[in-house]
């Protein structure tokens, strides 16, 4: 099978998910363009995860396809995965490795090589301020440590399209940094990075389209330009997606 | 706080059986099991009342001493002790032990389990009408002390069990656990073995049984005897000793309970490795050639050497093959060769005990599962790493009975059917373990800890591997055991067809079971998680 280079980097087609009987993802299309920074926002329990899940080969959608880069996932994940890069949010990681052996065993299992795996390892140790916990298990990282040893995993293998469930979240500033300037280069040599986030903000800021999610469906996608029309992105989310029904005033809260 | 403690236990079981209807149907089950032997119950009962104190009294305390045994060492062994009411899991309410107690303590006791337990001891209480009310109540409050205490010992054990196993002494724990069992089984055979079955019972077995009535373990069971004698003075130091023992326990689990609230599971100390042993693994026996399922392999070594919940399944595997070594074979006076079981029982609990292996990877299969379609490789690096260890310690026991019996020319016959065995229930758990995974206990959760209901799921998993490996061990056994009684030279026979046979279910349960695991894939991580 061969790719198509103008084939979107992720094209969502009809995909669906139902959870007895709560419907999380409803027929939902999205084409994510190849070189694009596509930012996916919705409030908690939009989702995301869900379709994110589905779009990366951890979780058999209902009903729908997911093609990457002209692929089809789900019927050739032997061509489709090699191509994606995947930080699930939530997850749990092989936390008796330490921060080192996570990143050759990712390597490993997509194929690298002994040397190759060798130098991409220190490599991304060094970018992304691991070199020092590189020896320690994984199970003793705080959450924003191992947000990066799995945004690690996700580059060893240098995929075309990252897929990537809120990775700053937890992540100190210095390493959000480091972070924002490997994707921004990653995407400026024309890979494809796919992001979910609850912070708007960093969202507007890193990407160049978005689309937002809730009850399961896509309500707007498009250029951030497009979608904020006018406003700002947060402001247009809450459009979107509704506000809280009720402002209670939480009178017992008050100090005084 | 009671209320709210049991509340919240209720609740959680409703919400489970209403998301997963078939918990329901399990429970059902089990109740009906449970019913279907209170016949039985009533016949202990009138037999027992039929006999003289005396021998009541020491079946009263045979029974405590192995409803004891059982309550300790079950939940141990079989990952399934409920953890609705985990301590950790009050952590973040700022609530403390003292006010978290009397809850815990309730909902403990106020299982099924305990109320099937507590009508079988009242049964059993009962059984001294004969020698009148005064020790019928005697019996029921020595009894419901014991079982009281019991249950109290049974979270003292996993709460102990899981802090120990998640200390960075968790492999010498696990050592010295086995070494303990082990050490504890060899008097008990030796005796056996020297005196036979009649003459331990008659001597040894009175004097254990005596001594046993002086300890917790029994001497809230033996107290109705004093009673019937008239001996007040006895009853009422044995029962002393029995509520004794549950204030003790009952301490001892609410110290724990205080620590769990505030002092996390200890996770890694902060050790760190020098060497990626990933990448640059040390050689070893049966690892894979190629990179993804040695790294596949490595990493499940690891899980061997350090992680609690395989730790423990290490810890039980030498159960049932010792007892039945110590206490099958001398007590039913059987044939020395019957201790070749001893291999094939330790190789079969190997290979059973991995049944749900993959599911110990709990949501980090994602890994696996993303970086392609690897499901051959996975289930080759999983199965080898246990492979690895399994082959060469049920090869060193099958060469330790033959030494025993002396009977070399059984030698290929029995490792012929051992590896065979071993084989056959490795392939059959790489196949199960991805058709029918159930949720097992997360990496740094409660290594004895199960959700409400997934004992149930478990068991029929369990079931179902069970069947297809009983199906196919006659294949390699039967040759080695017509080699035993029509002709030695069935033994050569036994040994090419066991291996044969054992090497191939391993190579066929392994392929398989990646075939599974790639068609699966979409779908492994929900029913993991």
């Amino acid at each position: 099978m061969v790719t198509s280079a103008l084939a979107p980097a992720l094209s969502l087609r009809a995909l669906t998910k139902r959870f007895g009987d709560t419907l999380a993802v409803d027929r939902v299309d999205l084409d994510i363009p190849a070189g694009s920074f596509y930012g996916v926002v919705g409030p908690n329990g939009a989702g995301k995860t869900t379709t994110l899940s589905m779009a990366t080969g951890l979780l058999q959608p209902d009903a729908g396809t997911v093609h990457v880069l002209g692929v089809d996932l789900w019927a050739a994940p032997e061509v489709a995965k090699p191509m994606l890069g995947v930080l699930p949010d939530g997850l749990h990681t092989f936390d008796r490795l330490t921060g080192a052996e996570l990143i050759s065993y990712a390597a490993r299992l997509r194929g690298l090589d002994r040397e190759t795996t060798r130098r991409r390892r220190d490599d991304l140790l060094a970018a992304l301020d691991l070199e020092g916990a590189g020896r320690t298990l994984v199970m003793d990282y705080s959450a924003g440590m191992t947000k990066k040893i799995g945004l690690a995993c996700a580059l060893v293998h240098a995929p075309r399209v990252l897929v990537l469930d809120e990775p700053f979240e937890a992540v100190d500033p210095v390493s959000a940094g480091a972070i924002r300037r490997i994707l921004t280069s990653f995407v400026e040599s024309g890979g494809t990075v796919v992001m979910s986030s609850h912070v708007m903000a960093l969202v507007e800021r890193l990407c160049d389209r978005v689309a937002v999610v809730g009850a399961g469906r896509i309500l707007a996608d498009g250029s951030v330009m497009e979608v904020r029309g006018g406003a700002d992105l947060e402001q247009r989310f809450v459009e979107l997606v509704g506000d809280v029904r009720e402002h209670r005033d939480l009178t017992w809260l008050r100090q005084s | 706080m009671v209320a709210t403690v049991l509340g919240i236990r209720l609740r959680t079981a409703l919400h489970l059986m209403r998301r997963d209807w078939w918990r329901a149907v399990l429970i059902g089950f089990g109740v009906l099991w449970a019913l279907v032997f209170i016949p039985s119950l009533l016949w202990i009962q009138s037999a027992l009342a039929r006999q003289p104190a005396d021998v009541r009294a020491d079946a009263a305390v045979v029974i405590a001493v192995i409803a004891g045994l059982g309550w300790v060492l079950v939940p141990l062994l079989v990952s399934g002790l409920d953890d609705t009411l985990d301590p950790a899991r009050f952590r973040s309410v700022g609530a403390d032990a003292r006010r978290i107690m009397p809850g815990l303590t309730a909902a403990a006791l106020l299982t099924l389990p305990v109320l099937y337990f507590a009508l079988a001891f009242g049964l059993i209480g009962f059984s001294w009408r004969p020698d009148g009310s005064a020790a019928v109540l005697v019996a029921l409050l020595g009894m419901g002390l014991t079982l009281v205490g019991l249950v109290f010992g049974a979270r003292v054990a996993a709460l102990w069990g899981t802090r120990v196993l998640a200390s960075r002494r968790a492999k010498a724990a696990t050592a010295a656990a086995m070494l303990l069992g082990l050490g504890a089984l060899v008097p008990l055979a030796y005796l056996l073995f020297s005196q036979g079955l009649s003459t331990v019972l008659e001597t040894d077995f009175d004097l254990l049984l005596s001594q046993l009535a002086l300890t917790p373990l029994g001497a809230g069971a033996a107290a109705p005897l004093a009673a019937a004698d008239g001996d007040w003075w006895g009853a009422g130091w044995r029962l002393a000793l029995q509520a004794l023992w549950a204030v003790v326990l009952h301490a001892a689990w609410r110290a724990n309970v205080a620590r769990s609230l505030v002092v996390p599971l200890a996770r890694g100390g902060g050790s760190r490795r020098r060497d990626d042993q990933v990448l640059d693994a040390r050689p070893g026996f049966a690892v894979p050639a190629d990179g993804p399922a040695a790294a596949v392999h490595a990493r499940l070594r690891r899980a061997w050497l350090s992680d609690p919940r395989y730790l423990a399944s290490l810890a039980g595997v030498l159960l049932l093959p010792s007892a039945f070594f110590v206490l099958v074979v001398p007590v039913f006076d059987l044939d020395p060769r019957w201790s070749y079981a001893v291999a094939l029982l330790l190789a079969a609990t190997v290979g059973w005990g991995r049944h749900n292996d993959v599911a110990f990877d709990s949501t980090a299969l994602w890994l696996d599962v993303v970086s392609g379609r690897l499901g051959r490789a996975v289930m080759r690096g999983r199965i080898s790493a246990t492979a690895a260890w399994a082959l060469p310690v049920v090869i060193a026991v099958a060469l330790a009975t033959l030494v025993w019996t002396r009977s070399w020319q059984d030698a290929p016959g029995l490792i012929g059917a051992a590896v065979g065995v071993l084989g056959v229930s490795l392939g059959v758990a790489a196949v199960s373990s991805v058709l029918v995974p159930y949720r097992a206990p997360a990496p740094g959760q409660n290594p004895f800890g199960a959700e409400t209901g997934t004992v149930g799921a478990g068991f029929v998993a369990q079931l179902a591997s069970s069947a297809v490996a009983i199906g196919l061990l006659p294949l390699v056994v039967i040759p080695f055991v017509l080699s035993l009684t029509v002709s030695p030279l069935w033994g050569w026979l036994a040994c090419a067809l066991g291996i044969a046979i054992g090497v191939g279910a391993y190579v066929g349960g392994v392929r398989l079971g990646g075939i599974v695991y790639d068609r699966r894939s979409g779908r492994l991580l929900a029913a993991v998680a």
